[in-house]
């Protein structure tokens, strides 16, 4: 097992290479010059101009920036940001508390949600429910975030007022060591169901049709005969086997999750990383977006890392051997 | 070409601003303001023990800023968001009146000119200190300033200092100290010009000639970027990155304690999000007005003019606008400047006649500008040599993306197709406008009409004509008309040394005659404006032409009811 993690951990470096160096390509092809960003409104003098290129290395080739950019990188710095001029991983360490909570909040919330939809929907296969359960889903998959996000923040904010319409709360609880502050959960709580109902309805529908598909299986029939109750074979049996679709399909949506955080963050000027890049995309303010795209995809890979390594822990037929293939 | 600032040369203005402006000045609304009351009148720091009885409810105002302030170091300040923070925290040897645009003292409490315009000599006023409770001495003016010029320090807002004798011989490292700049005693500062330059005074209120305490500002780390240090009336206690900036009451204000205790600056973006968060009572304040305001919330709109002008340049070395006055008159008697303003998009833009916005010396109400006159519009037109224009080919005009650039682009060509002139639209990004626009100082830029628009770096009437229309800056430097009338640039330079306000202002109403009754170098579109939201309870607001985020905190003050 620890062999493979090993092996795991080190595929990492490649993808978040290649990772660097697309964003470094994508960033490099866009119109406009950094170094004008950066002299501001000094801008307009050439000879200015000329002096920040040679400070921030932009009068050099391209090869040669790009050697630059990532020998720097190898070293762990991700640079200075054009716009702030403070450290790129000061900056993203501002940003990435909020958007953990949202994202662990949202992600806990759609897989209760999700799973407790899908299960019922299967329960009551073919009836009013497993229907109501079906459209809600389709419903919520198909939802862009934005609109929802408006649309919870009308209904429970405006009109009933039982939520803070926006923000992260200037009152939560500070984590030792770190001395970043939580988010209130007043303020967490719109934010993050925007989010989970985007995932919960996919979510709900692979755990309805894992469910089914488990449900005629022998061992289950042979548990039923063992005495077993109907609500006692689908808990403890049927659901556990289910649980691996449904776990890999919860790490697949990660990337969703992410792409959803950056619209809900804005939407309820939430501090995080999607605020954060969408800012930086507009100011061109380059060694940030890099900061934040690589950011983005290591959490995604290790994400993706930890469902594999859950998987033999829910289903031990899954083993070592299997995942590796 | 070199930054150099001479009385003829060409005064920069800040990009950054041009692109807040171009990309919408529609959207300059801001932020806004805050509450707090101003226990009236003078007072010393002694004032802060007259606060309100204890048992009050502590006075907090919230408002809402869209981004988080790209800087809140003064020397690096050029845009709105920043002052908001900027302009509370720090102040300078002189302030502005927010409303009569006064120069009043501030760290100084007095100074003298020279007869000759060119020395200028500050008295300090007694008790006052930092956040840090230090007190305020000569030196620290002395290196604050040479904090703005140093080269290290790459300030955009060096110009404010640099009419100083030896400002530029010190900034380019070839002297060690600033002839100009003298600290005779503790108490007194001394600034001797190069040459007389009248608006001097009115550039030392700007946020870049902040007096800040080298002790916090010698920092290698820059901590001062999330925790300034000033001695204006609120310093900034709390700082969660984009999301919240608090700033506290400072006890020890030399005008005396702000009758609010706290003003919290919520960042969000969306507006729509940040006007639900107004309506429930989550701001006091907010600068984004929408469109469809509901009517229960009219009453709370504040409108005011603000120091700016919105037009269409007209590219003066390009056909078919070259040498043509009449074809550039007829256009501008076409356009139906009251439609757009008072039906197409109501709202704090005025329609514009001229140059200079109203409340600043030289504002001439007497200007008849082009009054929208079809009938005038053909007979120019066909003076132009394009009767019902014939001969004509279609005019492109250039536009940066943005809903208000296009519904004015929209309109305007809807009118001049009246007269029988075709527009072809071009819509672009920000850096390929520009680009289009801007030109070198020896060859034009492609556009041939251009919508832009301009604030004011300080109230004053140099600050538009010369950065747009002087023929020293051709180019980059903000004229992209090329426009080129040696009368027009000896008015204006004239008026520059001169130190009698109304000689001053005369000549300003001259040059701007001249330029857009005669050469008619762009079309006159609107006066800007702009609207902001405030909560009934809100006491001590002035509206002020210096923007939304110049609204002085220090003098409002919350009329809650009990809740």
């Amino acid at each position: 097992m620890s062999g493979y993690l090993l092996r795991r951990l080190l595929g990492l470096v490649p993808v978040l290479l290649a990772a660097a160096t697309l964003v470094w390509l994508l960033l490099f092809a866009l119109p406009g010059d950094p170094a004008r960003l950066i002299a501001g409104s000094r801008a307009v003098d050439p000879e200015i101009l000329r002096e920040v290129r040679a400070e921030w290395g932009l009068d050099e080739p391209a090869p040669a920036q790009y050697a630059r950019y990532i020998a720097r990188l190898l070293r762990g710095d991700l640079g200075i940001s054009y716009a702030q001029g403070r450290p790129v991983a000061a900056i993203l360490g501002d940003y990435a508390l909020p958007t953990l909570t949202l994202g662990l909040a949202a992600l806990l919330l759609a897989a209760v949600v999700g799973i407790g939809l899908g299960t019922l929907a299967a329960w009551f296969r073919g009836r009013a429910i497993d229907l109501g359960v079906l459209l809600l889903a389709l419903v919520g998959a198909s939802t862009p975030v934005f609109w929802l996000g408006l649309i919870l923040i009308l209904t429970f904010a405006s009109w009933l007022r039982w939520l803070p319409v926006t923000g992260y709360g200037f009152d939560g609880v500070v984590l030792p060591f770190v001395g970043a502050r939580l988010p209130e959960w007043r303020h967490l709580v719109l934010p993050a169901l925007t989010l989970a109902l985007v995932l919960a309805g996919a979510l709900a529908r692979v755990t309805r049709a894992a469910l089914l598909d488990v449900a005629g299986a022998e061992s289950l029939v042979a548990a039923r005969a063992r005495g077993l109750s109907r609500p006692g074979v689908f808990l403890r049996h049927a659901l556990r086997r289910a649980l691996p679709p449904v776990v890999t399909v919860l790490g697949l949506q990660l990337a969703s999750l992410f792409g959803g955080a950056v619209a809900t963050e804005f939407v309820f000027a939430w501090p995080g990383l999607g605020k954060a890049l969408v800012r930086a995309i507009a100011l061109r303010d380059l060694p940030l977006v890099e900061g934040c795209v690589l950011v983005l995809t290591a959490a995604y890979v290790f994400a993706s890392l930890l469902v594999d390594l859950s998987l033999p822990l829910l289903d031990p037929r899954v083993g070592e051997g299997t995942a590796l293939q | 070409m070199r930054r150099t600032f001479r009385v003829s040369g060409s005064l920069r203005t800040s990009s950054v601003r041009r692109v807040l402006l171009a990309a919408a000045l529609l959207a300059l609304p801001a932020l806004l303001a805050a509450c707090g009351s101003r226990s009236g009148g003078e007072s010393g720091p002694g004032k802060a023990s007259a606060a309100p009885a204890p048992a009050a409810a502590p006075q907090v105002f919230r408002f809402r800023l869209r981004e988080e302030p790209p800087t809140v170091d003064p020397a690096q300040m050029t845009d709105n968001l920043s002052e908001a923070i900027i302009m509370n925290v720090f102040r300078g040897l002189v302030a502005m009146d927010p409303a009569t645009l006064a120069v009043v003292p501030a760290v100084a409490s007095s100074w003298t000119v020279s007869p000759d315009h060119l020395t200028y000599t500050f008295r300090l006023r007694d008790g006052v200190v930092f956040h840090n409770s230090r007190a305020i001495e000569a030196k620290d003016v002395v290196w604050s300033f040479e904090r703005l010029l140093k080269k290290e320090t790459h300030s955009p807002r060096r110009w404010l200092l640099e009419p100083v004798a030896g400002a530029l011989e010190f900034a380019e490292g070839k002297a060690a100290t600033v002839a100009g700049l003298t600290a005779p005693d503790p108490r007194t500062v001394v600034l001797r010009l190069e040459h007389p330059f009248a608006p001097f005074l009115g550039m030392l209120t700007m946020g870049g000639a902040s007096i800040v305490p080298r002790e916090v500002y010698e920092d290698p780390e820059k901590k001062y970027l999330r925790a300034p240090v000033g001695c204006g009336p609120f310093k900034v206690v709390r700082w969660q990155p984009a999301s919240l900036i608090e700033m506290a009451a400072f006890d020890k204000y030399y005008d005396g304690r702000p009758a609010l205790d706290l003003v919290q600056v919520r960042i969000m973006e969306n507006q729509v999000t940040a006007f639900q968060e107004y309506r429930t009572g989550g701001l006091d304040s907010l600068d984004e007005v929408p469109d469809d305001l509901p009517p229960e919330v009219q009453s709370e709109v504040l409108r005011y003019p603000l120091l700016g002008i919105g037009y269409i340049g007209l590219n003066l070395d390009r056909a078919p606008f070259k040498g043509n006055v009449a074809l550039r008159q007829a256009i501008n008697y076409a356009v139906d400047k009251d439609y757009l303003w008072t039906r197409l998009m109501p709202g704090a833009n005025v329609p514009g006649r001229g140059l200079i916005p109203p409340g600043i010396p030289g504002y001439d109400p007497e200007l008849p500008g082009y009054p929208h006159d079809e009938a005038k519009a053909r007979s120019l037109l066909a003076r132009a040599g394009y009767p019902a224009g014939r001969g004509l080919p279609p005019i492109a005009l250039w536009f940066n993306t943005s809903g208000d650039n296009r519904r004015i682009a929209e309109q305007v060509q809807a009118d001049l197709r009246k007269i029988g002139v075709n527009l072809t639209l071009r819509e672009v990004d920000w850096g390929a406008y520009l680009k289009a626009v801007e030109g070198t100082a020896d060859t034009p830029g492609e556009a041939q009409m251009f919508r832009f628009g301009w604030a004011l770096d300080y109230p004053d009437a140099d600050a538009v004509l010369r950065p747009l229309l002087h023929s020293k800056n051709i180019g980059p430097a903000g004229n992209y008309f090329r426009y080129r009338n040696p009368a027009f640039d000896d008015l204006v330079d004239r008026a520059l040394v001169i130190g009698e306000p109304a000689a001053r202002a005369d000549l300003y109403r001259k040059a701007e005659r001249l330029a857009v009754m005669e050469d008619a170098p762009m079309l006159f579109l609107n006066y800007y404006g702009s609207m902001t939201l405030f909560k009934p309870y809100v006491r001590g607001v002035t509206p002020t032409p210096l923007g939304e985020f110049r609204i002085p905190l220090e003098r409002l003050r919350l009329d809650k009811p009990a809740s």
